[in-house]
């Protein structure tokens, strides 16, 4: 199963994938460092699944989520993101999010997402 | 001492602060009832006599600051500055006093409320993430112009600092303002070593 | 960790005071410092609200702050120099105070978080304040003084010309009003030895002399000439003051300069006759007078002669005053020109000359004054004029009244002109 995890942070990426391979050990984990790049791999990819940041340099998750549904209605993103802000959440899951979790994601976090928010 | 960041350090250093700035940033926005745009934090290893310089790069200087100055000690101790110009103040000010023409007093209490926050939620965000714990003093707040918010001599017991600043954005309400954090010496040494800790935990 | 049994002794103790109230101000816990201070004691207020009691208190911020402290977990704070008080308390210090009510830091830290419970602790800071206070009217008295000092330095900059040098004369400051009058730039001169001012101009005795005196750490003060790269001659009066540290060595020399190149011009212009640039009376009288006053040896070793210009009316009445002019100038010359620089020559009055020769023998005196006498003799005034001259020759004698030497030579100039004019006559 393709995951592609979206953070100009190496290390929030690494925390998001360390949670994804204990939760999915066969989870194929794709990266990009900000929204730009996330569009590209999303297109060519079409990974089941997208972890995306919201605060990044180039192009913000807020615009890469909008661009993600346009591409294609069904894609299922995650919002993993420092604001926890509730307008934040209100504005990403209007937008077409699946649902949006506070940093930093931990084993407990990503069991809930793949047992509740997403078909896999 | 080696006081350099490698890559990776900067980095979990960056996440960490976007994690607790994104707390300030929520804390801010329930006192304020409004929604502040998060920013990406800049950090900086720099020298204390180029600190004048770096603060003054970020600022309008043309524009009077309350300045807040809030130190923290701990495993991870240091200061926290708050910038705010004499135009967001008041409409800080206004904000919380619900006021038209909020006076000095109330102006500046508004200010030493909003460090507070920034501040408390921040670092204890920050050391929360690193593990370690950190006690608060009281706030202190002048009003000066962009070239006097740090002397010389304030500072002269810094060698090496540590600069992560970001703004605090709340558009709508026309309140911004910088922060920063400082810290020193053997404090960027635990800090490292709590960083490395943090890492060692994530990549294995 | 020791269980605290007694907390209220514990808190009753301390200095400052502390209060346990929840987000709707009820009060629970209200201790010694507190009954005290606010003159409302604990039976009366526990169990109400902080509002029947202190009506004048801002809830609004209260109850803001309260739930801050709740929510983030750590303390707020009011701010610490705030003219409003939380709770006004009058201050009883009798002696001088420039606070009447006490200065509070206020700091509402949470307590038992889920029953809204927080704990505010009430601080005098009055002292501290009274301080800061007095550091800021004291610094704003130095901020005011230092302006004046700014301004006085920028008086000086603009209008004094002044140099610091180091001990060894490298140029470390120099006003710009010392710039401007030189045409030089700052950036030209700091850096470089003072000795670029020494020009050949410059006499080597009046150089040695001032270094030697401030370098024996005293003042010196006295005359300079400096000649422009335009070639004018310029006089300075300096006064040179060497800087001492603690340990009474030189750390750097002040010089402060006063350009009197116009004074100088005047004080030559009053001494000086003005036709024929010999010195005037005056000046002779006052330097022969000088001589017989103090009567140096080195001085006092001189002859005095007196040149009269032989039938110098009957040339004014011929020719004119521009002739005879002419020929008063045309004597000087002769006579000028004959003598030694060190020689005193003065226009005495209408067509006489006097002359101080130093340091020769009546004899050497006598054969200077034949050699003018016939120089006058065949020189040409204008016009194929000529003139004579007859003259008078006499050796000062030491601790002698001038006047007595004056009437020598008088006698010796009659002498002359009654034995036929155009000779000299020795007495």
């Amino acid at each position: 199963m393709k995951v592609l995890v979206v953070d100009d942070s190496k290390i929030a990426r690494m925390s998001v994938i360390k949670s994804l391979k204990e939760i999915v050990p066969d989870a194929e984990a794709l990266q990009a460092t900000n929204g730009l790049e996330a569009l590209e791999i999303f297109q060519k990819e079409r990974p089941r699944v997208v972890f995306l940041d919201l605060t990044m340099p180039v192009m913000d998750g807020y615009e890469a989520l909008k661009r993600i549904m346009e591409i294609d209605k069904a894609a299922q993103v995650i919002v993993v993101s420092a604001d926890i802000q509730s307008e934040a959440k209100l504005r990403v899951l209007v937008a077409g999010a699946k649902n949006m979790y506070p940093k930093p994601i931990n084993h407990e976090i990503m069991k809930l997402i793949f047992e509740k928010d997403l078909l896999v | 001492m080696n006081l350099e960041f490698n890559e990776d350090q900067i980095d979990a250093l960056r996440e960490f602060m976007n994690v607790s700035i994104g707390a300030a940033t929520a804390s801010l926005a329930s006192l304020l009832g409004a929604f502040g745009t998060m920013h990406i934090p800049k950090i900086e290893i720099c020298n204390s006599h180029e600190l004048a310089g770096k603060i003054e790069s970020t600022i309008d200087l043309n524009s009077m600051y309350y300045v807040t100055k809030q130190l923290f000690t701990g495993k991870f101790g240091g200061e926290c500055i708050f910038l705010v110009s004499e135009a967001s103040a008041t409409n800080l000010g206004r904000h919380l006093y619900i006021t038209q023409n909020p006076s000095a007093d109330e102006i500046n209490d508004a200010v030493i409320e909003l460090t507070n926050i920034l501040t408390s939620t921040i670092v204890s965000r920050l050391t929360q993430e690193l593990g370690t714990q950190v006690q608060f003093f009281v706030p202190y707040l002048h009003f000066t112009d962009a070239h006097s918010i740090v002397y010389e001599g304030d500072i002269s017991e810094y060698s090496k600092i540590i600069i992560i600043s970001t703004i605090l954005d709340f558009q709508d309400q026309q309140i911004n303002g910088n922060i920063y954090i400082l810290t020193k010496d053997e404090a960027i040494e635990s800090l490292q070593v709590l960083i490395d800790e943090k890492l060692e935990e994530i990549y294995g | 960790m020791i269980k605290i049994k007694y907390p209220d002794v514990l808190l009753d103790s301390l200095e400052n005071g502390h209060m346990i109230i929840d987000d709707a101000f009820n009060v629970s816990y209200w201790n010694r410092w507190l009954c005290i201070n606010t003159q409302v004691p604990k039976e009366e207020i526990i169990g109400k609200s902080l509002e029947e009691f202190f009506p004048e208190i801002n809830y609004t911020v209260l109850q803001r702050k309260i739930k801050t402290a709740l929510t983030i977990g750590t303390p707020t704070f009011y701010d610490a120099n705030s003219s409003r008080r939380f709770i006004p308390i009058e201050r009883n210090k009798v002696t001088t105070s420039s606070l009447k009510l006490m200065q509070q830091q206020v700091t509402i830290s949470p307590y038992i978080v889920h029953e809204n419970k927080v704990m505010i602790s009430i601080y005098d800071i009055s002292e501290l304040f009274e301080a800061k206070l007095l550091i800021k009217k004291e610094m704003e008295k130095a901020h005011k003084l230092n302006e004046k000092l700014e301004a006085d330095k920028e008086i000086i900059d603009k209008n004094i010309m002044v140099m610091k040098t180091s001990a060894h004369g490298v140029i470390k400051d120099i006003s710009s009003f010392f710039c401007d009058f030189f045409e030089v730039t700052k950036r030209e001169l700091l850096g470089k030895n003072v000795s670029i001012f020494k020009l050949s101009d410059m006499s080597d005795i009046i150089y040695r002399d001032l270094w030697e005196t401030i370098k024996n750490k005293k003042l010196w003060n006295g005359e300079l000439q400096y000649r422009t790269s335009k070639g004018q001659e310029k006089w300075f009066q300096a006064r040179v003051v060497p800087i001492l540290n603690i340990h009474g060595e030189i750390v750097e020399f002040s010089a402060v300069f006063h350009d009197i190149t116009k004074e100088k011009l005047l004080a030559e212009l009053y001494i000086t006759d003005p036709l024929t640039k010999l010195y005037n009376r005056a000046h002779f009288d006052e330097t022969i007078n000088f001589i017989a006053k103090h009567q140096r040896k080195a001085e006092v070793d001189f002859i005095l002669a007196i040149v009269d210009i032989d039938f110098f009316k009957r040339i004014n009445d011929t020719y004119g005053h521009q002739v005879g002019d002419d020929a008063l100038v045309c004597v000087s010359k002769n006579i000028k020109k004959s003598l030694r620089e060190n020689d005193l020559v003065a226009r005495w009055g209408g067509e006489e000359f006097v002359i101080m020769l130093k340091n020769v023998t009546l004899d050497e005196a006598q054969k200077i004054m034949e050699k003018v006498r016939s120089n006058i003799e065949q020189n040409i005034v204008c016009h194929n004029i000529k003139v004579t001259a007859s003259f008078g020759l006499t050796k000062y004698r030491e601790n002698e009244e001038p006047k007595e030497t004056f009437k020598r030579v008088d006698d010796a100039l009659y002498e002359a002109k009654e034995g036929g004019r155009n000779r000299i006559v020795v007495k």
